[in-house]
């Protein structure tokens, strides 16, 4: 089969094409018409309804069009999963150049799909998958599979399906809880429900849990909690005030700001175990940590040098590097998953505006300003190509994401209180 | 392709890579997809969690023709499950009233004012004609800059305050601090005058 599989993709030359380039902004778009799903058996709502997810997904890049249903010409069947070809001509007329089928089956509460991704020019199929679980994984089945669309097309996963976690305060009460919000704005959920204060959420390397601090016992904590489960285990409890940073690239070591005597120094904490080490001290106020994708480094916030600044530590070593500029305000570093950026808020003439910077200190270039609101607390996508942050004004606050190069924006999610912290999950 | 798109190498190598790894590996007619789901074989559906949500497994395979996916990066250590979490909420977001003034601070500083001098001394006063007495300080802030940060200099604030009172005579163990950080404000404008009552230590008696 993997030979036959060469012949289709590769069917003259060995070299294949890269249809889409994403290193090239502003290039064409690849047009694609999501056709219609077979509903074999159960919910016939999926018919349309999970193709919808999949164009949601395919236009939230900017990398495709999308060819309206009403256009389409021809009506997928059964014969089209058992070999028989798709006229691609009447695909092509329309103006797409791929085209997504599909087919539902349940049986029970076990729900089967399968998709296929096809090049109506070539007439080959690009992608396909056939997926099983409960009807409530329909939705992370679709985005799984725009995954697969995005990868065809350019050789780069994709990220539907990945999450932000954040804090905020719901509609009543003062505290704050913990919310997760698919990267669509679509599912968002509490996390937490204990009416305290809960901040801080940083994603385990797994995307499964999720380290924050909580004050329902009164005093600050570090918790890790599953994020499907609810299940719980305290990780930081020395120290007095607390805040999660990051987690070590093997997922081993947790990195936390820890305050004793009014003195906040880094330390890295066992996830198992709960053994702490110091990695980074002093007299100022450390805090923030964010280990590096490669694990070798950590950037921190220190105001050592009379106000708080964004440093790079190399692990092991004694040297720590100040990398943000000026004498403002400078915090909450996070790394591009390529390891070649970081990503932070400063004070620009009175507000917080987002700027990103190599990890040399060098290359300063500004991402996110508005003049009269603060854009606060950026975090890298998995895949590196966007951030999210807080957008704060007055008493008004949302989250927005930004493409890496400024161009594209939108807001993720609003209608909570004082909403910040914002983390991206893992790529799933 | 009939149309302009460039090509590159770059697609080629990971093409190649999932064509060899097609190659080398037997063909799984069912392959889980991720590395904590369960083998091949297994039931892959687990009962949803209290609230609805997915949980478990996807399983995934191949469609006839297409290599099995790349498996992803191996996930951490998960860490032990030690207990469900016992949510019980405290009452820590409503401000508890003092018989004390609340100290104030500038933007970004724990040093003590003249004015918050005298109100240290006053808690001291009533600390030694009452040395049982117990006192929580809270470090709070106002609303800008970085949580985190604010929440490392609310504690800053505290212990300034604490030190200070254990400088005039009054046992250490007599207090305990917390900070809030910037989540609980007392004023919840958003200027100046809001801020300058914000950035504040505030007594409560145990």
């Amino acid at each position: 089969m993997p030979a036959l599989l060469v012949t289709l993709l590769f069917p003259a030359s060995a070299t294949p094409v890269l249809y889409i380039d994403i290193n090239s902004p502003g290039g064409r778009r690849m047009p694609v018409a999501v056709a219609s799903f077979i509903v074999v058996s159960g919910d016939a709502s999926l018919s349309r309804g999970v193709p919808k997810i999949l164009e949601a997904d395919l236009s939230l890049t900017d990398l495709f069009d999308i060819v309206p249903e009403k256009a389409h010409m021809e009506t997928v069947t059964p014969a089209h999963f058992a070999g028989t070809p798709l006229s691609y001509p009447a695909w092509k007329v329309i103006g797409a150049e791929a085209v997504v089928i599909g087919k539902v089956e349940t049986r029970g509460d076990q729900v089967s799909l399968e998709m296929r991704l096809y090049d109506a020019t070539q007439g080959t199929m690009m992608a396909g998958k056939r997926y099983s679980g409960n009807p409530r994984q329909v939705r992370s089945m679709a985005h799984r599979f725009a995954n697969e669309i995005v990868y065809a097309f350019t050789g780069v996963r994709g990220i539907f399906g990945t999450e932000i976690a954040f804090s905020a305060r719901p509609e009543r009460g003062k505290g704050k809880e913990l919310f997760v919000v698919g990267i669509d704005g679509q599912d968002m959920r509490k996390v937490t429900d204990n009416r305290s204060f809960n901040l801080f959420p940083r994603w385990s390397a797994d995307g499964q849990w999720l380290a924050y601090t909580s004050y329902r016992t009164g005093v600050p904590v570090i918790y890790l909690r599953n994020v499907a489960t609810g299940a719980e285990k305290e990780v930081v409890r020395f120290g007095t005030s607390k805040s999660p940073g990051g987690f070590s690239a093997d997922g081993q070591w947790l990195y936390a700001a820890v305050s004793q005597e009014g003195n906040s120094d880094i330390y890295r904490v066992r996830v198992v175990g709960g053994e702490a080490e110091k990695v980074v001290e002093g007299w100022g106020l450390e805090v923030s940590p964010a280990p590096s994708p490669d694990g070798r480094r950590i950037a921190f916030v220190s105001d050592r040098g009379g106000s708080p600044q964004v440093y790079v530590k190399t692990l092991g070593s004694p040297e720590e590097l100040r990398i943000s500029q000026g004498s403002g305000y400078a915090t909450s570093p996070s790394w591009s998953p390529a390891g070649d950026r970081i990503a932070y808020t400063a004070r620009l003439e009175g507000k917080f505006a987002i700027f990103t910077i190599a990890p040399d200190g060098t290359d300063l270039r500004q991402l996110a300003a508005a003049p009269d609101a603060d854009c606060e607390d950026p975090s890298f996508a998995p895949d590196g190509r966007s951030l999210v942050y807080t957008y704060r004004k007055r008493g008004y606050s949302e989250l927005k994401i930004i493409s890496s190069d400024g161009r594209r924006e939108r807001t993720l999610a609003a209608g909570l209180g004082d909403m910040g912290s914002p983390a991206w999950s893992p790529g799933r | 392709m009939e149309t302009g798109f460039p090509w590159k190498r770059v697609a080629m190598a990971l093409f190649l890579a999932s064509v060899l790894a097609a190659g080398c590996s037997k063909k799984q007619t069912v392959k889980s997809d991720s590395g904590a789901g369960p083998a091949p074989g297994e039931s892959a559906v687990s009962a949803p969690a209290p609230g609805g949500e997915a949980t478990g497994a996807i399983q995934e395979a191949p469609v006839a023709g297409m290599p099995p996916a790349q498996a992803p990066p191996a996930p951490g250590e998960a860490p032990t499950v030690v207990a469900k979490a016992a949510e019980a909420g405290v009452a820590v977001t409503e401000e508890r009233p003092s018989r004390f003034e609340d100290v104030l601070f500038d933007f970004d500083k724990s040093d003590l004012r003249a004015e918050g001098k005298k109100i240290c001394q006053t808690v001291a006063e009533y600390l030694r004609r009452n040395p049982k007495a117990r006192v929580l300080i809270e470090g709070h802030c106002d609303e800008r800059g970085t949580a985190e940060y604010n929440l490392a200099l609310g504690e800053r604030r505290a212990t300034a305050v604490r030190n200070f009172i254990v400088s005039l005579g009054v046992p250490k163990a007599a207090f305990s601090t917390v900070s809030f950080g910037k989540e609980r404000p007392l004023d919840p404008g958003h200027n100046e005058a809001a801020w300058a009552k914000n950035r504040r230590a505030h007594f409560v008696l145990k």
